[in-house]
Order: structure tokens, then C-alpha cells, then sequence
């Protein structure tokens, strides 16, 4: 690139920023929650990328690409234990990072806006615990009970189990929280507690009750990590995360407007009971897929969205798409962090996000305790 | 017209509003008062669809309201509660272009101009950039009031008045505030709107108000022009204390004042 040219892309770069100061001085910060978002997308580019060529094994990337763009056999570029690595172990395992990340945190910012309150979070509120329910009764409980579950769904049995789990704890809580459209919020922590609890006794009785086999399935599926990554565990969970996260920026609107009340929502024109119910139902969707194929992994849901409200604010029509974008990117690098710390050996994912996500949400805590009225 | 007739409201089990009737002509700025608990605000969200007339009808220009979407109501009327929280940093800008989702127009440029103009309206011209929640409660009430203006930028359209419906617009307002968004809501009448206010100062009422609505025990005790309405009798009989209404010599607005109240 000409130096003439590099000096006019860099005042351009100027002007934009200093355009985007001066309308955020005047509140309006929808420019630069776009510019945000193209970041975030580069970002996310970089490190799918990066864990892909990152591992406990060498294996070179570009050699597999090389294949992948017709280079044969015959040219030698690449070998059988490379092309595993990256296609069958670290792409998928990227993949479902990047969908499982994207899942929870954009189930955090949908219940937060539906409660409205940030501190909503299908993990913190007992959904997850509930999704967990929802799976481990179809493990252990299994065929003799759930025949005609894995008959009609297939491989698509355990996400279901665990989106129903998560919707019957949704609906349960927006039940118990919410008295003539307000929502309160220590009702809605303490009852998200109580049934997060329940749910977990319910599942204690099932481990209880299981043999040795499904111990191993349940210990292993609960340990919250993205280690058992594979293609069949993606083709199950795809497609239920993908179609309700398509759904969430329709909305947007109606998120913004609940913000307001739900009274206030109404007044302007948007069908509020039609939208709590997608909104329901999307974040059972969501969160019972990714705790079906990952696990528990906590505070994805909470840090994400509160991070990008502080940057970008809290209109949902930039907050969603961000909020996917950089929960998967963190989700990602907490799992490039859980496998290479102690390499070879592997943390569970959930402790990393644990070890983050905690004190930046008693940080949160701290930081919000007047103007969220607890 | 926003019709009332004969209706009835249960709120809670119980119901609170009995067989009321009036009706709120464009260009009219309608007030409703009475003590607390009489069902000032219960009436202002029957008329607005936010609760269900349990018997009798609420209609707006014709249409009743059962038969109407939330996105078509959005279209006929603006509604103002009594106070609004919010538990997600919004800047005043964003909070009041909320009120354009009902979405007359989606030309940006038209849409920057009515929001600014709104923010003008209610004298907030400088705080676009502010943040909503380190607002005074006066200051977020007239944010909404902007909001609401937003949403109903224009008292006339396609032919038809549209409305503002106002739960206690100025309760928590300094006394220029409060005579600012009275006229605010004058003008908007002059220009072939509607307004329902919710008020408490009968004064100001006295002042602005084309009707005045007296209500006690979710029924009406007086209606008619706020001389007609405001009277010794009508007062002991919906307030519950004698006080005498006297009016200003040069404009025959009545005007009551505690001083001269027993108890």
C-alpha cells in the first residue's frame, strides 16, 4: 500500500473516531456498537484461528489447509495424525466453543432483558440446573423409561431432555418472580436458588440410583467441558442453538421496550405476553442445548453481556449479536486457558470460567449495589 | 373521541370501578381527579388496554378497544405512568427513542429531529448525553413525557386526533416544570389532540382543563367545566373537607386553598 494511501486511511480512521466521541457525548452510541461488532467479528475470526493451531500436540495448520485446497497425497504436505488433530479434534471442539459460548451469553442478555434486571442468568437462576435435570433423567433413567424419546429424537434426545428440563425451571421461575408484570429480583435469586436445589437433589437421587455405566456418562457429562468435542455432539446441538439464537434479534425491540416496564412495553405497541413466551422458550432452548453438550459452565452468561453494556449500552439490537461474538471468542480462550495450563492434562472449562467470572460478578455486585435495589 | 360507557373494572378481585361513562374530545385536555384510592389510574389503564373493562366498553375515534393490536393502540395513543425505573444504563437519548418503536416514520433524519424536538419540548434541549438512571425523579419524568411525545410526535394523523394519556404528569415537578408540561399538554390539544390527564393540584387543573372529572369510590361524583365542578359542596362531598373555592377576579379560574380548609 502507498504511504499517500496508508496516511488517508489513517485520518479517515481519525475522523471516525472522533465522529464516534462526539455522538456518544450526545448519547448516541449506535456507531460505535457497529465498530464494536466488526472488532468482535475479527476477534472471534483470530481466535477460532488460533486455538485451531494452538495444542498439547504440534500440528501444523497450514499443511492441513493445504489439503483441504486439493494438495494430494502424493505431494506429501501433510500427514493422517495432523489432519486428525485439527479436523476431528480441535475444529470441532472450536466449533462448539464458539456455539456454546454464543449460546449462554446470549441467554444471559435475553433473560436480563425479560426480568430486567443484570443479574438474570440462566446459570445463576437455576435453569442450568434444571437442563441438568433434564439429562441426567434421560441417562440414567434412560431406554427403560424414555424409549420413544430416543426413538423420535435420536441423537437429538439429550438436548431435548435438557431443553425441557430448562423450559419447566424457566416458566416455574417467571412464575414464582413475577406479580403484575414487575419482577422482583430477590425473589427471582432466591427462588432460582431453591430451585436450582431442588433440581440438584432430584438429580443426586438419580446418580443415586445409577450404575456404574451411567455414573461414567453423568460424571463425565457434568464436568462443564468442551473435551468431548465431536461432529455428532455438534450435528445435535447446532441446529437447536443456532434456530433460537436466530430468533433473538427478533427481539430486540421488544427487549428494549420491557426495559420500560412491561405496562410501558404494551403502551408502545409491542405484544408483550406473545414476546415473553419466545423469549422463554429461546433461553430454554439455548441453555438445555449447551448444557447438554457441555456441561455446566457458569458466568459466561453474566460477565459477557454486563462487559458490552459498559461499552456499547444496553440497546439489544447491538447488545445480541456483540454478546454472541464475544462470548463465544471468551468461551474459546477459556478453553485454550483449560488446556494448555496444565498441559497435558486438562482443567474442566467451568472452573476456568468460575475462576473469572466469579469475582468480576462480585465485582458487578459491588459496583451496581445502589441502582439495582438490592 | 375516547369514549367511555358504562365501564366497570375488577383489579385484584375486587371490583374498583363502577359503571363509570364519559367521554374526552380532541382538542380537549380532559382532567380526571379525587382522593387517593377513588380510581384515578385504575380508569387511565382501562382506557389505555392495560386492563380489561370487566363490563361496558372504552372506545378511541369509534374503534373499541378489544378489537384493536398493541401496535395499532401504539399508533392512536401515548401513555405517561406515574414513574418509570430502569436497571439498564440507558443514556436520555436512547430512552427517549424507545418511544419511536411504534414506528411512524423510519427516515433517521426525521427520527433525530422529533426526538431532539421532544427533548426540547420538556426542557431537557442539553441532556441527550446524560445517563437516565443518575437523573432527578423530575428530570425522568419529563425524559418520559419526551418518550411519550415521540410516540405520539403528531396529535393529528391520517385524519384522526390521537391521544396523550398522562398518570399524574407533574406530581414530582418544580413549579416552572409543571406549568412548562400543563402548556406542553395545552398546545398539544390546540393542534387537534387529545389529552387525559390523571391530576392532583386542582389548582393547576382549574388553571388547564377543559373537563374536569371528579371521581370518588371508582365512580364519578362531578363532571363538566372546572367552574361547574369546582365547588364548596362538591369538595366536602368527594374530598371530605370543607374548604372554600374562591376565583380569581380577572380570569374567573376557581382556585382552592388549603388555609381555608377544616378538618
Amino acid at each position: 500500500m502507498p504511504r499517500s494511501e496508508a496516511l488517508a486511511r489513517g485520518m479517515r480512521l481519525t475522523a471516525l473516531a472522533a465522529d464516534i466521541r462526539a455522538e456518544w457525548r450526545s448519547g448516541n452510541r449506535a456507531r460505535l456498537a457497529r465498530v464494536v461488532i466488526v472488532l468482535l467479528v475479527i476477534l472471534a475470526a483470530a481466535t477460532f484461528v488460533g486455538s485451531i493451531m494452538t495444542g498439547a500436540a504440534d500440528a501444523s495448520l497450514s499443511n492441513v489447509v493445504a489439503w483441504l485446497f486439493g494438495a494430494s497425497d502424493a505431494d506429501q504436505v501433510f500427514s493422517v495424525r495432523d489432519r486428525i488433530i485439527i479436523l476431528d479434534i480441535r475444529l470441532p471442539r472450536a466449533v462448539l466453543g464458539m456455539l456454546v459460548g454464543a449460546s449462554l451469553a446470549v441467554s444471559g442478555v435475553v433473560m436480563q432483558g425479560l426480568f430486567r434486571n443484570p443479574l438474570a442468568d440462566p446459570g445463576l437462576v437455576g435453569v442450568s440446573s434444571g437442563a441438568s435435570l433434564g439429562a441426567v433423567l434421560l441417562i440414567v433413567l434412560g431406554s427403560a423409561v424414555f424409549g420413544p424419546l430416543f426413538a423420535l429424537f435420536g441423537f437429538y434426545a439429550l438436548p431435548v431432555a435438557a431443553f425441557i428440563g430448562g423450559l419447566v425451571t424457566t416458566l416455574l421461575l417467571y412464575r414464582i418472580a413475577t406479580r403484575g408484570g414487575q419482577t422482583s429480583i430477590a425473589t427471582l435469586l432466591l427462588a432460582g436458588i431453591a430451585l436450582g436445589a431442588l433440581a440438584g437433589a432430584f438429580t443426586g437421587v438419580l446418580i443415586f440410583m445409577a450404575d456404574d455405566k451411567q455414573l461414567r456418562d453423568v460424571t463425565f457429562w457434568g464436568l462443564g467441558s468442551l473435551a468431548g468435542a465431536n461432529w455428532t455432539k455438534i450435528a445435535a446441538a447446532a441446529p437447536i442453538i443456532l434456530l433460537s439464537l436466530a430468533v433473538t434479534p427478533f427481539l430486540a425491540r421488544g427487549l428494549n421496550a420491557i426495559t420500560l416496564g412491561e405496562a410501558a412495553a404494551f403502551h408502545m405497541g409491542i405484544p408483550v405476553q406473545r414476546m415473553k413466551n419466545i423469549a422463554i422458550v429461546s433461553v430454554a432452548a439455548a441453555t438445555g442445548a449447551s448444557v447438554a453438550v457441555s456441561g455446566g459452565i457458569g458466568f459466561v452468561g453474566i460477565v459477557v453481556p454486563h462487559l458490552l453494556r459498559l461499552v456499547i449500552g444496553p440497546d439489544h439490537r447491538y447488545l445480541i449479536p456483540a454478546s454472541a461474538l464475544l462470548g463465544g471468542t471468551l468461551l474459546i480462550l477459556a478453553d485454550m486457558i483449560a488446556r494448555t495450563i496444565a498441559s497435558p492434562a486438562e482443567l474442566p472449562i467451568g472452573i476456568v470460567t468460575a475462576f473469572i467470572g466469579a469475582p468480576f460478578f462480585l465485582w458487578i455486585l459491588l459496583r451496581g449495589r445502589t441502582t439495582m435495589g438490592l | 373521541m375516547i369514549s367511555v360507557s358504562n365501564l366497570s373494572v375488577r383489579l385484584g378481585g375486587r371490583v374498583v370501578i363502577h359503571g363509570i361513562s364519559f367521554e374526552a374530545a380532541p382538542g380537549e385536555l380532559t382532567a380526571i381527579v379525587g382522593p387517593n384510592g377513588c380510581g384515578k389510574t385504575t380508569t387511565l389503564k382501562a382506557i389505555s388496554g392495560e386492563l380489561p373493562a370487566e363490563t361496558g366498553s372504552v372506545s378511541i375515534n369509534g374503534r373499541n378497544l378489544k378489537g384493536l393490536k398493541p401496535w395499532e393502540l401504539a399508533l392512536k395513543r401515548g401513555v405517561l405512568p406515574q414513574s418509570t425505573v430502569i436497571s439498564f444504563p440507558f443514556t436520555v437519548r436512547e430512552v427517549v427513542r424507545l418511544g419511536l418503536t411504534a414506528g411512524a416514520t423510519s427516515d433517521p433524519r426525521a427520527n433525530d429531529r422529533i426526538a431532539a424536538d421532544a427533548l426540547e419540548a420538556v426542557d431537557l434541549g442539553g441532556f441527550a448525553g446524560r445517563f437516565y438512571q443518575e437523573l432527578s425523579g423530575g428530570e425522568q419524568q419529563r425524559v418520559q413525557l419526551a418518550r411519550v411525545l415521540c410516540q405520539i410526535s403528531d396529535p393529528v394523523a391520517d385524519g384522526e386526533p390521537r391521544y396523550l394519556l398522562l398518570d399524574e404528569p407533574v406530581s414530582s415537578l418544580d413549579i416552572r416544570h409543571q406549568l412548562t408540561i400543563m402548556q406542553l399538554a395545552r398546545k398539544f390539544c390546540e393542534r387537534g389532540g387529545g389529552v387525559i390527564a390523571v391530576m392532583h393540584d386542582l389548582n393547576l387543573t382549574a388553571m388547564f382543563a377543559d373537563r374536569m372529572i371528579m371521581m370518588k369510590a371508582g365512580k364519578i361524583r362531578a363532571s363538566g367545566a372546572p367552574g361547574d365542578v369546582l365547588t364548596d359542596e362538591t369538595m366536602e362531598a368527594v374530598f371530605g373537607c370543607r374548604m372554600q373555592v374562591s376565583a380569581m377576579p380577572a380570569a374567573g379560574v376557581p382556585f382552592v386553598l388549603p388555609q381555608t380548609a377544616t378538618l
